[in-house]
């Protein structure tokens, strides 16, 4: 069976965040006010505290992931601000420890009286918006082809690395689809390596999550993009569903103008801090 | 009436990483109360709430012989044992920042939702003329079984190997919604004899040992040889030899033997 390995400290599995910074990231996302760039790089923010969360414990973060984010637009190269500005694949305990800063943001939560109450959570910040240069994708994938291969053949066994694509999906230096098959071609014991992708797109059309099908999607980067994701494998598939969110046999690690921090909730290190219903 | 139990953390763990817990007790009728729970891997502080549960479970045994017949009465004791971890928490919560060792960011959310456990009760009370009446309530997948020489009589309150999955039904911390907590939770009960013997087993040893009975094996003769001795490294290589071809999930495990003599 694949993508069945037991993720531990001992068989850790690993991350690559490839975060487009071109300058076309300035741009607003479709139907909204704030920048692509923004958006991408809120959500990279929000899946490496999700990760640090998913992966806490009383003694501090155990290291299941080793996490990279590798950022594209005038140059290719560690994304990181802060402590970590630089490194490639760090160990995710070091990840929580070294936000470049931890905000304060407010949100509205439930008062339990039917109305809303606004409350403070404490937000860390390891990657910051950027816009600026060329969209070098090819690179960008050949970059995380690499850190994929190496990961590969020191940890053998280990849930296959997974490689998660944030763009306005407009490469410039050439059709991404064989570099995208070039990092899926790295395979463990349990399976191979997993491409997903984020677009983020100024047109606005209809959020799409994990489709199995590229008929709805709306222009020709969309299609390049859910061409170039992996099939998502069973147990994913299955984590989706219990969220409600569909996703089909053939559903790809692919989403379009909507939340993928969802993602980290399909990853297994344990029983389940489920609620009973 | 003998007891005994064995607890051994999930291989790549420390004995302090263990989030299983194990209680046993003793009522002043004689009765025998214990307990096992389960913290879930992914909740913060969940060997913490799984010894609070497996203590207020016993406890609410012993003072009360009804407490384990009743999915009521043993719901209300899983909402004490959640009014009795919003203490324990102000305490751990004041002795961090007391270490200099404040809640970090990452832990806070965790904390926020409350830690997540699968807990399960039995009570034994033998009368005068040897017969033992005893009674079990469980939440979630930590098994019991009820053993007589070659026979399995019972598996409780999960009877079949594939019933296990990684989201079991849990006891959170926070959940004061008696209704909802009783409804979840499962009871029985039943008569035992001289001889028979009574197995509390968290999930993944309470599969291994569905699957062999399966097979037609008689895994609990195995198992009462390690709980009898008391050989805890025995039983602890034994799983490391049962996880590296398989047989079972790399997970906490704990077993409680009652051995009616």
């Amino acid at each position: 069976m694949t993508y069945a390995a037991e993720i531990s400290r001992a068989n850790p599995s690993c991350f690559v965040f490839l975060v487009d910074q071109s300058a076309s990231m300035n741009d607003p996302i479709g139907g909204g006010q704030q920048r692509k760039a923004d958006v991408v790089a809120d959500a990279i923010n929000r899946l490496l505290a999700e990760l640090s969360v998913k992966c806490a414990k009383e003694e501090g973060v155990r290291d299941y992931f080793h996490v990279a984010v590798i950022g594209y637009g005038h140059a290719v190269g560690s994304a990181f601000t802060g402590p970590l500005a630089g490194r490639d694949l760090v160990p995710l305990s070091q990840v929580a420890e070294k936000p470049a800063r931890v905000e304060k943001r407010t949100k509205k939560v439930p008062d339990g009286a039917g109305g809303l109450v606004e409350t403070t959570t404490r937000f860390p910040v390891w990657v910051d918006p950027v816009a600026n240069g060329a969209t070098p994708m090819c690179r960008a994938l050949a970059s995380a082809e690499s850190l994929v291969s190496d990961w590969v053949s020191r940890h053998p066994d280990s849930f296959p690395p997974i490689v998660l694509n944030l763009t306005d999906g407009e490469s410039t230096d050439g059709d991404p689809a064989g570099a995208a098959w070039g990092v899926q071609t790295h395979v463990t014991a349990d399976g191979a390596a997993l491409l997903f992708n984020l677009h983020v797109s100024a047109a606005n059309a209809v959020p799409v999550t994990f489709p199995d099908t590229d008929i709805a999607l709306p222009d020709g980067y969309a299609r390049t993009l859910f061409g170039m994701s992996s099939l998502l494998p069973p147990h994913m598939r299955f984590y989706a569903l219990q969220q409600g969110v569909p996703a089909e046999d053939l559903a790809r690690g692919f989403v379009y103008n909507a939340d993928i921090t969802s993602l980290v909730q399909f990853l297994d290190i344990g029983t389940r801090a489920t609620d009973l219903r | 009436m003998i007891t005994s139990s064995l607890r051994v953390p999930k291989q790549g763990h420390t004995p302090r990483e263990c989030e299983d817990a194990a209680h046993v007790l003793t009522g002043p009728d004689g009765s025998v109360l214990a307990a096992v729970a389960d913290g879930a891997s992914e909740s913060l502080l969940a060997g913490e709430w799984a010894e609070l549960l497996t203590r207020t479970v016993t406890d609410a045994a012993r003072d009360d012989d009804c407490a384990l017949q009743d999915a009521d009465r043993f719901a209300a004791a899983l909402v004490r044992a959640g009014e009795a971890w919003g203490e324990w928490l102000s305490d751990y919560v004041a002795e961090r920042e007391a270490d200099d060792r404040p809640i970090a960011w990452y832990e806070q959310p965790k904390l926020e939702r409350g830690p997540h456990a699968t807990v399960l009760a039995a009570r034994f009370d033998t009368d005068a003329s040897g017969v033992t009446r005893w009674d079990a309530a469980a939440l979630g997948d930590s098994c019991l079984f009820h053993t007589r020489g070659d026979r399995l009589l019972r598996a409780f309150p999960i009877e079949s190997a594939e019933a296990f999955d990684n989201a079991p039904g849990l006891v959170n911390a926070f959940n004061r919604d008696h209704d909802l907590l009783a409804r979840h939770v499962r009871t029985v009960s039943g008569t035992a004899e001289r001889g028979d013997g009574f197995f509390l087993c968290t999930d993944a040893l309470a599969a291994w040992l569905l699957r062999a009975a399966d097979r037609g094996d008689r895994p609990w003769q195995m198992l009462a040889e390690f709980t009898r001795s008391g050989d805890l490294d025995g039983f602890t290589a034994w799983l490391a030899t049962a996880r590296a071809e398989g047989l079972m999930r790399n997970d906490d495990v704990t077993v409680v033997h009652v051995d009616l003599g």
